[in-house]
């Protein structure tokens, strides 16, 4: 089939445009509707993290860590104490890993439910976002009984968490899992299996193996991919080892594997695996145990480099941290996942229709926050 | 061929699926419905008396709080703050614990804590405060908090703070008069001396 | 209520001024006040019935209030007029690099394809503006003037998005209006007539003799008239032109205030237009679906109205269901799913009106 070249134009996506999820810009080279070049344009969103952070004290630093993936605090916290904690060792009792646990694996849900909801949206079904929101907001509810913040939640210290569990959370948390393991059922019957969308989402946005690991892509993005690469259990931080979960993986139920379809799928699937360690993990959660016992009364770290990186909603979410000996941290870094996966999108949105960028974009489930800091 | 049919058969029969559950949740709206009708309704009151101990504390976070006679100036408070939204000033009281009555400072803590600074200026611009609630743990005497917290009876929660100009939204806990007043003291005192 | 009428009894009232030129102008002039004013108050109630049934399908309640006078009324009621009442006191913002004549001119333009059309709708059996004896094809025929206005509306706007709003929109509804017309076919080849009263008029005698149910080809010819008319009004799935994940807003990108309600007004007239045809083609019109009950003026006009609402519930119920589809996507279903099949259909309902028709 012969194809018509016309003249190109340059096309503004963003900074401020409905589908792309923050404030981006992406300039497109399009002839007529087909897109042959992507230069995505960040920092609209910089904030300065990494050097505020050389700025202020490490208690200080988790507020800061909230603000980056701000759909995603509870994890991005985790990541952070889990980095600290490993620099001056210190071990914490087994509620409070359990608690970090629970509130991470809701976290995910949460963000994942967002993330779903919005590359619906994106594709244009307006409904289940609405639906996915109304889920989310019960686990907002859950966060804000537990330490009264609904999205920057400065929740868990190192060596510890700033408040325990609120009496009935455990019951209210079962509630919600009942609740809501029906609802992924509904959410998948009116929108991942509707023919409309997986025509606008199989077969689109192909991206291989090798393109997926050479760029650093990371997390459901790489596991869709046919990458069984999970850190809660390729390098298990915290108590993921004692959980039993699979690791969902792409494998092309609709398209080739990779597609748009899959990084959606593997979503719906990890928020199954999630209520799986959310269920284990509740069940198993000691009664005992003060959620202040291992806090240090001064956070000095000997002097040394960590890198430490934690499984977040969006990938592989590592902190260096390098202390001088001081309580300010000489250098701290973040590696962040929806970055790469942002990187990424020139190799596998280029040559597909303007609808499909979106498209594609949505299925990368990004954050400006995360990547602009 | 048989691909063309299963295609349009496919389409046929999600679409009316999805329409199905659409249709479920129309009729359903009544039991389903998640709004909330803000201004008349309001968040059921938080019941969630927890944390360091399960009888007062309440984690609500809103706007901050000092309650001025306990404060005794220690500035940790200020220090936590990651975003320096906290602004005290201090002065060295003559005999401490001992109340000043000009400029309404009260020398002893409920704690029972003598104060040897008199808090001349105590601001906490809630423009740039990022409820992060770092504040509040390091207080000895437990005068600055979220309302809604230990004294909730007193502050009752609070969700929607607007002003109209954005200098209200700085909240000065400071006893008015309280820097003139100790300025002239401390001159009285000199003038002694 | 033809014009006719009007004259005749203009002319029996005003004896003085007796087939004047002025006087048929006038009684031109009446119908269309009247239609204007019920354009304006149906789109008032479809926007509210959009509201509230998206609402109601995605959990919420919609626009509430506590009572008139507060807030938006009680249930929200006075939600589409405090919309209307915003739209038309915006300021009027033309883009400096615009092309003035033409913006300007689009929004109307579009809004008199919708409008015309109406002037062939049958509410019943004397209650119709013009009996165009080619009233059907008026109506597709007058429905395509949109593509002329979308397309002025895009590019006079100087605007990307509007232009690709524009582009997409034109093919969109230019090839759209083929299975449309071809479904049509089906039911003018079964009356043997393009006039609305006459199609309705086959169809007379309660609900089976419906054109829908007349052979089992007829039901297919609906659902392809049916989504190809989504199409053409631009609804979802069909709404790329103004998709607003992909598009911000289309073609209405640089449009707002009184410009933007003319768009927003027509394509809710367009929804009654297309949805008007589909009953007076396939669901007997104005006529009783029990045969000679329920049958005199008045409730012909809530037969018509009843079923033309039942076909705009509808097509509400699809936009808040379904994602959008792809543009190319979108004419791949148009070229190679409805056109065989509608044209397969032309040759069966043929067939079948042949061997067995009366």
């Amino acid at each position: 089939m012969g194809v018509v070249h016309g003249q190109e134009m340059v096309l503004n996506i963003g900074p401020q445009h409905p589908a792309t999820h923050g404030v981006l810009r992406l300039q497109v080279k399009t002839d007529g509707e087909v897109v042959s070049e992507i230069t995505p344009y960040l920092g609209y969103l910089h904030r300065c993290f990494e050097k505020h952070c050389e700025n202020v004290t490490y208690e200080q630093v988790i507020p800061y860590t909230d603000r980056c993936d701000y759909l995603a605090s509870m994890t991005n916290n985790f990541g952070y104490v889990v980095a600290v904690e490993a620099l001056m060792d210190i071990k914490v009792n087994d509620r409070v890993e359990h608690i970090r646990v629970i509130m991470a694996e809701l976290q995910r849900i949460a963000s994942h439910l967002l993330g779903l909801g919005a590359f619906g949206l994106d594709v244009g079904a307006f409904t289940p976002f609405l639906h996915m929101l109304r889920d989310r907001e019960r686990i907002l509810d859950l966060f804000e009984m537990t330490c009264g913040a609904r999205l920057l939640y400065n929740y868990m210290w190192v060596g510890g968490l700033s408040h325990d569990l609120p009496v009935g959370f455990v019951e209210s948390t079962y509630n919600f899992l009942d609740y809501f393991e029906p609802k992924i059922d509904e959410f998948v019957n009116l929108l991942v299996h509707n023919k409309i969308f997986v025509e606008r989402t199989a077969d689109i946005g192909r991206m291989p193996q090798e393109v997926a690991v050479s760029y650093g892509v990371t997390g459901p993005n790489l596991r869709a991919s046919g990458v069984k690469w999970d850190l809660r259990k390729n390098d298990p931080y915290s108590i993921y080892k004692s959980f039993e979960f699979d690791v969902p993986v792409g494998e092309g139920g609709k398209g080739s594997v990779g597609d748009c379809w899959d990084r959606f799928y593997v979503r719906v699937l990890e928020m199954k695996e999630s209520i799986k360690i959310l269920r284990q993990a509740l069940a198993s959660l000691p009664k005992e145990g003060d959620i202040h016992q291992s806090i240090p009364k001064k956070i000095r770290p000997p002097k040394g480099t960590i890198y430490k990186r934690t499984e977040s909603p969006r990938g592989d979410l590592g902190y260096y941290i390098e202390s001088d000996g001081t309580n300010i941290p000489y250098r701290l870094k973040m590696r962040s996942p929806a970055f790469t996966a942002l990187s990424v999108i020139d190799e596998i949105a280029a040559g597909w229709l303007l609808s499909d960028v979106l498209a594609i974009l949505g299925s990368l489930d990004i954050v400006l926050g995360e990547i602009d800091r | 061929m048989k691909r063309y049919i299963i295609d349009i058969w496919a389409a046929a029969t999600t679409i009316l699926g999805g329409m199905g559950i659409t249709l479920v949740h129309l009729f359903r709206a009544k039991n389903d419905n998640v709004t909330l009708q803000y201004p008349e309704e309001r968040w059921p009151r938080p019941d969630r008396n927890i944390g360091f101990d399960h009888s007062n504390y309440n984690v609500i976070r809103s706007r901050l709080h000092v309650d001025m006679d306990d404060c005794i100036g220690c500035l940790k408070c200020e220090r936590a703050c990651p975003v320096d939204c906290i602004k005290i000033e201090t002065e060295k009281v003559p005999n401490r614990g001992e109340d000043i009555k000009e400029i309404g400072h009260v020398g002893v803590t409920s704690n029972g804590s003598r104060k040897a600074m008199v808090v001349t200026r105590f601001d906490i611009d809630m423009t740039e405060c990022c409820y992060c609630n770092l504040c509040t743990y390091p207080c000895p005497e437990e005068c600055i908090f979220m309302t809604g917290g230990p004294n909730s009876d007193k502050h009752p929660i609070d969700y929607e703070f607007s002003e109209p100009n954005r200098n209200d939204l700085i909240y000065r806990f400071a006893k008015p008069g309280s820097r003139e007043g100790m300025a002239k003291i401390i001159s009285e005192q000199k003038a002694e001396v | 209520m033809t014009v006719d009428f009007i004259f005749d009894l203009l002319n029996q009232f005003l004896p003085g001024f007796s087939g004047n030129g002025f006087l048929l102008l006038f009684a031109m002039l009446i119908p269309c006040l009247i239609l204007f004013g019920f354009i304006a108050v149906y789109a008032l109630v479809v926007i509210y019935a959009e509201l509230k049934v998206s609402s109601f399908i995605q959990d919420k309640v919609g626009p509430m209030g506590q009572g008139f006078g507060f807030h938006a009324g009680k249930w929200g009621l006075l939600q589409p007029v405090a919309d209307a009442l915003k739209l038309l006191t915006k300021e009027d913002i033309i883009p400096g690099s615009a092309n003035r004549v033409l913006f300007i001119m689009a929004p109307f333009m579009i809004f008199i394809g919708a409008f015309v059309s109406f002037v062939a709708i049958p509410f019943g059996e004397s209650i119709i503006v013009a009996d165009l004896n080619i009233g059907i094809f008026y109506i597709l025929g007058v429905g395509s003037l949109a593509v002329i206005a979308l397309i002025l509306a895009g590019w006079s706007s100087n605007n990307k998005w509007s232009l690709y709003g524009a582009m997409r929109s034109a093919a969109q509804i230019v090839s759209y209006e083929i299975p449309a017309g071809i479904s049509l076919i089906t039911v003018i080849i079964i009356t043997g007539s393009l006039n609305m009263q006459e199609i309705i008029a086959y169809q007379q005698g309660g609900i089976f003799n419906w054109i829908l149910f007349d052979n089992p080809f007829i039901p297919v010819a609906f659902v392809i008239y049916f989504i190809s008319a989504l199409a053409e009004t631009n609804r979802t799935p069909f709404d790329l032109p103004e998709s607003e994940s992909e598009l911000v807003a289309g073609f209405v990108t640089e449009y707002s205030g009184m410009r933007y309600a003319f768009f927003f007004l027509s394509e809710y007239a367009n929804m009654f237009v297309v949805s008007a045809v589909a009953a007076t083609g396939f669901l007997g019109g104005w006529q009783s679906p029990i045969s000679g009950y329920l049958d005199s003026p008045g409730w012909s006009v809530f037969w018509m109205m009843s079923k033309i609402a039942f076909l705009i519930f509808i097509m509400i119920w699809i936009r808040w269901t379904v994602p959008r589809l792809r543009v190319d996507q979108l004419m791949n279903v148009c070229w190679k799913v409805f056109l065989p099949i509608g044209l397969i259909n032309i040759f069966g309902v043929a067939i079948w009106t042949v061997l067995l028709g009366s």
